[in-house]
């Protein structure tokens, strides 16, 4: 009679289930620390010297972002230019602005943004992305939104749409009022400008280069 | 407890458990109807109860009724594969209770308080606002006592009774469950950080640990429902562990295409979650060639009877193989190429998944333990589809089917109009919500949701009233 | 003879990312390659037992 068949034996494949998740497991762990490495947040000394990081230092927000694509990746990438004025100023320290970033992150987290947009995608489906938000036509000199809050600068005009949202209908689906203070607002504006700086290696596709989109309909 | 057939603590605690997850299982239609109602009403309850907090309710109510029933599936088969009872019955009871009363001041915290400042005080006592895990901190610390204690006495009473192969799949499996909650409680600044560490938990949950409980479950279920032979199923088991874990692990990769993650995710995440449908597809052939081979030995023997000892909760077994295999496996696919995710990341398509998913994966398993436990209490030898399950299970099946096909069209609207032709921004993403496929999806999406929840009611009913039903043999 | 980094920072699996599937082939083929040294090892138990 012939042997019986290894495929047929449980011992083979307990060992193989066993050899197959563990060494999944250690290749994992050994990624976690490659990709930890790269997207651990920069300092304003890499911005400075046009170090490029995944994740650059909260002191982005003192530069004009841009979405640019790039020949050699075949995507778009955020492109740090020269300085900007954030709220005034284009000076904010490291300091300054991590604690900005700190208190619009933590903001983002007390005030369940994600529950209802997407943040790098991820998150609810019932209000836009904000990947990109600081880059979107629509708070620029000549966008929609800028022009209703009847301020003149794209942070100026976030940070009040954030503290009274139900007074500037958008859409039949509003924004509700979240409570948001004018210093969580700034903090949140410099938490969605410091995300726009983040290489999401393309994503989202084309964002903000079809013209007329705000009235495409 | 009059009428009560259980001899076991461990399976008394396991109804505990199944019970308290029914009961969740509703609140989760519940809050999803609300949400689906303001996509197409968006003034309902608006400042009130808002899509956010309707939204929050609806996926943690998912999450937790799912883990409920889970510690409630392996309390209940813990006496059966090792012959021994559950070590530590009196601490499953306490945590049992305290689980529970965490729950509701978690959920009460929710509808009522909703958010906080921003301060750690709200990320500690409100809502940590990170989707699936929002459960504030003091909250995480309990589950993490819950699930400890949970581990402990599954371990004891692996280690001093048999040892079975499910038993040490399970134990390795829920170990790993466990600890890999503690991957989504801190917090960091940097947003990459913090979802690359939030996927460890939703998806080494949702895509290894979880379909691995599953196999355990699915193949306590096959020796007991319809004989199956043990030496076959456990070695199906193992087959299963090693191609889910060796493509859910790091099928991980899937979602670090576009969190700010280095390029080389794409390739790993590509071709590593490819391979996830191959288990399910194993799974469903697995039961379905059990299911035959044990009924055509039988009919050789003359026997015509079915081999089914407990039709409901098979139904729903089988509906698993299937619903695991179409949910987690072929909408999976759908959108698991960075080619295609860059434009379906993100939109509807994402929830179209999510919903035939879960319920294939995870809910459907989990209501046929119910019936199991349904069946061991009443002393049922051989237990019977009545009129109202059938309806349930037709119902519930129709319904969250048809969700996941107007959520899919939805999703479709949205990549080619908000994405691929408007370029994702604002306007764009309006346009592709004013979209006439999108609304009238998300009409049907709400009626289908409607029918869903009605088929739960019939599930409740069945379940509270079916043991007593004459027409089982007992 | 090898491409450069598509990524920005080169490592070592960026390193392996050398074009269309061979980071993804190099991943798979050390996790089954051992699997021919249990299948022997097991082959030969069996045989043995016989």
């Amino acid at each position: 009679m012939a042997n019986k068949s290894v495929w047929s034996d449980n011992r083979f494949w307990q060992r193989s289930a066993t050899w197959i998740t563990g060494f999944a497991s250690i290749l994992l762990i050994w990624l976690t620390f490659d990709t930890s490495a790269q997207i651990s947040m920069g300092t304003d000394e890499d911005i400075q010297n046009g170090v490029k990081k995944k994740v650059p230092g909260a002191t982005v927000i003192n530069y004009r972002i841009t979405y640019e694509m790039d020949a050699k990746r075949g995507h778009e990438v955020p492109v740090i230019g020269g300085k900007e004025k954030f709220f005034g100023r284009d000076d904010w320290s490291e300091e300054e602005a991590a604690a900005m970033l700190h208190l619009g992150k933590l903001g983002s987290q007390a005030k369940n943004c994600m529950d209802c947009h997407t943040l790098l995608g991820n998150g609810a489906y019932y209000a836009p992305d904000l990947t990109k938000a600081w880059l979107d036509p629509a708070w620029g000199p000549d966008g929609s939104m800028q022009a209703m809050t009847g301020k003149s600068t794209k942070e100026e005009a976030i940070a009040e749409f954030l503290q009274h949202p139900d007074q500037y209908p958008t859409h039949a689906r509003m924004m509700p009022n979240l409570n948001i203070t004018e210093k969580e607002a700034i903090g949140l504006v410099a938490f969605l400008k410091h995300m726009s700086s983040i290489d999401t290696n393309g994503f989202p596709r084309n964002f903000g280069k079809i013209k007329g989109a705000i009235n495409g309909k | 407890m009059a009428n009560n057939h259980l001899t076991s603590e461990s399976k008394q605690l396991a109804t505990w458990y199944l019970t308290f997850a029914a009961i969740l299982f509703g609140a989760q239609l519940l809050f999803g109807l609300v949400a689906a109602i303001q996509y197409i009403v968006p003034g309902f309850l608006y400042g009130i109860l808002d899509f956010s907090i309707a939204r929050i309710l609806h996926i943690n109510a998912l999450v937790v009724w799912m883990v409920f029933a889970m510690f409630g599936s392996v309390y209940w088969l813990l006496p059966d594969e090792t012959g021994i009872e559950t070590i530590g019955i009196k601490a499953g009871k306490l945590v049992y209770w305290i689980f529970v009363a965490a729950i509701v001041v978690v959920v009460l915290v929710y509808l009522f308080i909703q958010i906080g400042p921003a301060s750690d005080a709200t990320i500690w006592f409100i809502t940590e606002g990170r989707e699936y895990i929002e459960a504030p901190r003091w909250a995480d610390l309990g589950i993490v006592v819950v699930a400890l204690t949970f581990v402990a006495n599954l371990f004891l009473t692996g280690i001093k009774g048999k040892q079975t192969g499910i038993v040490t799949v399970l134990m390795a499996d829920m170990i790993a469950f466990a600890g890999l909650y503690l991957a989504g409680m801190f917090f960091t600044d940097n947003i990459s950080v913090d979802q690359y560490w939030w996927w460890w938990v939703i998806h080494l949950w949702v895509e290894a640990t979880w379909e691995v409980f599953v196999g355990a479950i699915a193949a306590y279920g096959l020796i007991t429902m319809i004989g199956a032979h043990r030496k076959v199923v456990e070695m199906w088991l193992w087959i299963e562990v090693a191609m889910l874990f060796g493509s859910g692990i790091l099928g991980l990769g899937h979602h670090y295409f576009w969190i700010g993650t280095p390029e080389y995710w794409w390739e790993i995440g590509a071709l590593f979650s490819a391979l996830e449908p191959l288990p399910l597809v194993a799974m469903f052939v697995h039961v379905l060639y059990d299911w035959g081979k044990t009924q055509g030995a039988q009919d050789a023997n003359g026997d015509k009877n079915s081999v089914i000892t407990n039709k409901p909760a098979f139904t729903w077994f089988v509906l698993n193989a299937f619903g695991n295999f179409l949910g987690a496996g072929i909408w999976g696919f759908f959108h698991t190429l960075p080619q295609v995710n860059l434009y379906t990341h993100g939109t509807q398509f994402t929830s179209a998944h999510g919903h035939l998913a879960f319920f294939g994966a995870y809910a459907t398993i989990l209501v046929g333990v119910m019936y199991l436990a349904v069946q061991g209490k009443n002393g049922i030898k051989v237990m019977k589809n009545t009129k109202t399950s059938i309806w349930a299970v037709s119902m519930i099946s129709g319904g969250v089917m048809g969700m996941t096909v107007s959520l899919t069209i939805a999703g479709y609207v949205q990549v080619l109009v908000s994405r691929a032709q408007m370029g994702a921004t604002w306007a764009g993403y309006f346009d592709g919500q004013n979209g006439l496929w999108f609304t009238q999806a998300m009409d049907w999406r709400l009626i289908l949701g409607i029918v869903t929840f009605i088929g739960f009611l019939l599930l409740a009913k069945d379940l509270l009233t079916t043991g007593k039903d004459p027409v089982h043999e007992r | 003879m090898f491409e450069p980094f598509t990524d920005m920072v080169p490592s070592f699996f960026g390193w392996l990312n050398q074009g269309p599937l061979t980071l993804t082939i190099f991943l798979h083929t050390v996790i089954i390659l051992p699997m021919f040294w249990i299948y022997a090892q097991e082959k030969k138990r069996l045989e043995n037992e016989k």
